[in-house]
């Protein structure tokens, strides 16, 4: 909007050369000039409140096509039910998400509901941006009587609910089962040893020429598995769970088995490590599993012709436990924050907007619902997916605490260091030393 | 244009169309037409000063504090130096971020530049159907740094990318340049190479604006080709080349987009992508250090005006102005 354009400046004649209507003409540009930018602050003062009395609820996630689908028709069944309530959606893909919603939250333009994930909650919990959902609870206004207490409480950070679990995942490690079959090969099976897994997967490299296992040094959810095993954890309290020794030994581990030819090459880990859920290397055709989690099943069979099978991580799997794929939480200076904690008391709670939303954000958190809903699934991959989390559920641990501040960097300074040691820059006891003095840089500020 | 900016106050107006300042308080209209100009000015102004100038003085002051995105600004808690101290005494990915930075530009910025000169040379004459190889020279740099571009060079210069299949015709066998840490950053820099045109199209002009006279002199000197470029070309176009450094050696070190597609935002393989401004980007964004972020983006900003500040004080000995007496 230029402000030569506005209509109050326009000279009431065609005799604009004298000097007074110069003049007058050039006030009236001031004025503009001056005016313009109150008229637009004014119009952002607006506000959440639609021109016609309802209320507008903003809300943003992450996600696909798919899940922009479910989840707008769910909202829309809101709306149906309490006609003064609309919504303003924001949906993007998982990359780049958090820097957006950062942004946001510091332009003062924060969305009143929006999805999160532990890798996250307590960056956003520790500096208050997240609204405490106890008292919702306490009031009877969110009901979480049918949630799985660990699943609930794996939503608390500093006796705060932070976030409400919009569903709920664990671990899966993917196979291709077409490759196997197709060459004679077992299927691996939960329970396995990490080194029978490595076993495994070198017998699969060598008969079928595609690497037996991504090489999962570098992700923090194998690592945090493997260490619970190990009778250890990611985080204890507002430390490391864990020593450069315990780092060393799963650094080795993965040397071994590069070395055994099991994995792919250090830049093909690199590629799985850095890419997006859609080109994980079992759909790119670049190795026989991937290092996921479970309701990803039905996005990574989007993307390839080949049959998957998913199973535990190896070794014991009551190291796993029912994590929350993703929470709802709310922000803390929200103006409508009663009506946003009805909306998510809808998303998890209501049935018709539950069986909407199905397994997209993982098993659904309202135990009854949960039944229903995979009575109900047609789809194949899905179907899947919740038959091996259900079995699986038999075995669950304790959940773990919810990762601290300072995570992000963690996972960083872990992918960082695993590479190190991939591409043979540095020992393992190196790299596992790096990392842990990254670390503790990192939780300590 | 690179004329004017030369440091030398003696030569500012003389070839300059603006009026010498000096003259002044020539009455009302004058005063009025200075009015008006900043009254046609203010849409630019207004977006300096709130898009730039205010957000920049404000990181000045968030550099000094614990700012983190998330906490209210009521909240945000001085705490003076210590996010500089923190960067020059305990952040290594600092140090290291600083050290990819000058390598990129200390490699890809010259480079750049020969190839423009280079190129611009070759097409520095009157060849037939020479205007479109000018276009197609400069093409790459319309598509600047965009993402799409990024994307292009990753799947080019993957295991499998189409330039490991040129050199297998050879019987080479490539590396996955991208993905190799010992290569990565040298992928991007062939990538900021292969964008010489803007500096070209420059270097083009300012070999047009050599005198025939003086070639003609030298080749009667008994000058062959050579010493025609070393001792007639250069100096001429000297003010050319110290321009076009200048802005190459800034964006070079400000090189971001590249870096951040390749390695999905992450500096990776192993940092060996993690430009400057990336490091910072992760330092705001990711990590949600916005304050210590801010102290970063303060401390290129004076690098870059000291960088900055060496080129033209050493201009003086190498640049030559062929408008004025020789110094």
């Amino acid at each position: 909007m230029h402000p030569a354009t506005h209509p109050t400046s326009a000279p009431d004649g065609r005799t604009y050369r004298t000097p007074l209507l110069r003049r007058r003409l050039l006030r009236g540009l001031l004025a503009a000039v001056v005016a313009l930018p109150l008229v637009g602050a004014a119009a952002a003062c607006g506000g959440d409140d639609a021109s016609d009395g309802k209320t507008k609820v903003s809300i943003f996630w992450w996600g696909g096509d798919a899940r922009n689908e479910l989840t707008v028709q769910a909202l829309d069944l809101y709306t149906k039910k309490n006609p003064d309530v609309v919504f303003e959606t924001t949906w993007q893909a998982n990359q780049g998400y958090f820097d957006k919603l950062a942004t946001l939250t510091a332009g003062g333009n924060p969305p009143d509901i929006f999805q999160i994930d532990d890798n996250y909650l307590t960056e956003y919990a520790a500096r208050n941006a997240t609204l405490d959902l106890k008292k919702y609870q306490d009031a009877g206004d969110l009901d979480t009587s049918k949630f799985p207490p660990s699943l609930l409480q794996y939503g608390e950070v500093d006796g705060k609910l932070a976030g409400l679990a919009a569903g709920e995942n664990t671990q899966g490690l993917v196979y291709n089962k077409t490759l196997l079959d197709k060459n004679g090969l077992p299927e691996p099976t939960t329970g396995m040893s990490w080194e029978e897994h490595i076993a495994w997967a070198e017998q699969v490299s060598k008969k079928t020429g595609v690497p037996g296992t991504q090489d999962p040094s570098a992700d923090y959810k194998a690592f945090w598995v493997w260490l619970r095993q190990q009778g250890k954890d990611l985080y204890s309290g507002s430390d490391l769970g864990f020593t450069a020794e315990d780092v060393t030994r799963w650094f080795e581990l993965w040397k071994g088995a590069r070395d055994a030819g099991a994995t792919p090459t250090p830049d093909v880990i690199h590629e799985g490590n850095a890419t997006d859920i859609t080109k994980q290397l079992v759909v790119t055709g670049k190795s026989a599993t991937s290092w996921v989690w479970v309701n990803q099943m039905p996005e990574l069979k989007k993307n390839t012709a080949d049959e998957l099978g998913v199973i535990a991580y190896p070794g014991d799997p009551s190291a796993q436990w029912a994590r929350a794929s993703m929470y709802w939480s709310v922000f803390r200076g929200s103006k409508n924050a009663d009506i946003a904690v009805d909306v998510i008391n809808f998303l998890v709670n209501d049935p018709e907007a539950v069986k909407l939303l199905g397994t997209d954000r993982g098993l659904p958190s309202n135990l009854d619902l949960r039944r229903v809903v995979s009575d109900d699934t047609t789809d194949p991959a899905m179907k899947q997916s919740i038959e091996v989390e259900t079995k699986l559920a038999e075995t669950f641990g304790e959940a773990p605490q919810v990762p601290i501040k300072g995570h992000s960097k963690v996972r960083a300074e872990l992918t960082k260091a695993a590479e190190n040691a991939q591409y043979g820059r540095v020992t393992p006891a190196e790299a596992a030393a790096q990392f842990v003095a990254a670390c503790k840089a990192a939780i300590a500020s | 244009m690179a004329l004017t900016t030369a440091p030398d106050p003696t030569r500012r107006g003389t070839g300059s169309v603006r009026p010498p300042a000096t003259r002044r308080g020539t009455g009302r209209i004058r005063h009025g037409e200075g009015l008006a100009g900043y009254v046609f000015l203010s849409p630019w102004l207004i977006g300096l000063m709130g898009i730039t100038a205010l957000p920049m003085l404000l990181s000045l002051y968030l550099s000094f504090t614990n700012y983190d995105i998330l906490t209210p600004w009521s909240e945000v808690e001085w705490v003076g130096l210590a996010n500089y101290e923190r960067m020059f005494t305990a952040d290594p990915s600092w140090w290291h971020s600083v050290r990819v930075t000058l390598r990129f530009a200390l490699i890809a910025v010259p480079l750049k530049l020969a190839a423009a000169l280079g190129v611009a040379l070759l097409l520095n004459r009157a060849w037939r159907g020479v205007g479109l190889f000018r276009g197609l020279f400069y093409l790459p740099s319309l598509l600047g740094g965009s993402v799409a571009l990024a994307i292009v060079w990753v799947n080019m210069f993957n295991r499998d990318g189409a330039f490991n299949s040129f050199l297998a015709l050879f019987g080479i066998e490539g590396k996955p340049w991208v993905n190799d840490p010992d290569w990565a950053l040298e992928t991007l820099m062939v990538l900021a190479i292969w964008q010489f045109g803007a500096p070209m199209v420059i270097f083009l002009a300012g070999l047009k604006q050599v005198p025939t006279e003086l070639y003609e002199a030298a080749s009667v000197d008994g000058a062959g080709r050579f010493r025609q470029f070393v001792s007639v070309t250069l100096p001429m176009l000297s003010p050319v080349i110290f321009f076009n450094l200048v802005l190459e050696t800034i964006n070079g070190f400000q090189g971001f987009t590249a870096a951040f597609v390749l390695s999905n935002g992450t500096g990776g393989p192993i940092d060996s992508t993690l430009m400057y401004t990336l490091n910072l980007y992760i330092a705001g964004f990711t990590d949600l250090e916005m304050g210590y972020a801010s102290a970063m983006a303060w401390v290129f900003l004076i690098a870059i005006a000291l960088i900055t500040a060496v080129f033209f004080s050493t201009g003086r000995f190498w640049v030559h102005y062929s408008d004025g007496e020789d110094r």
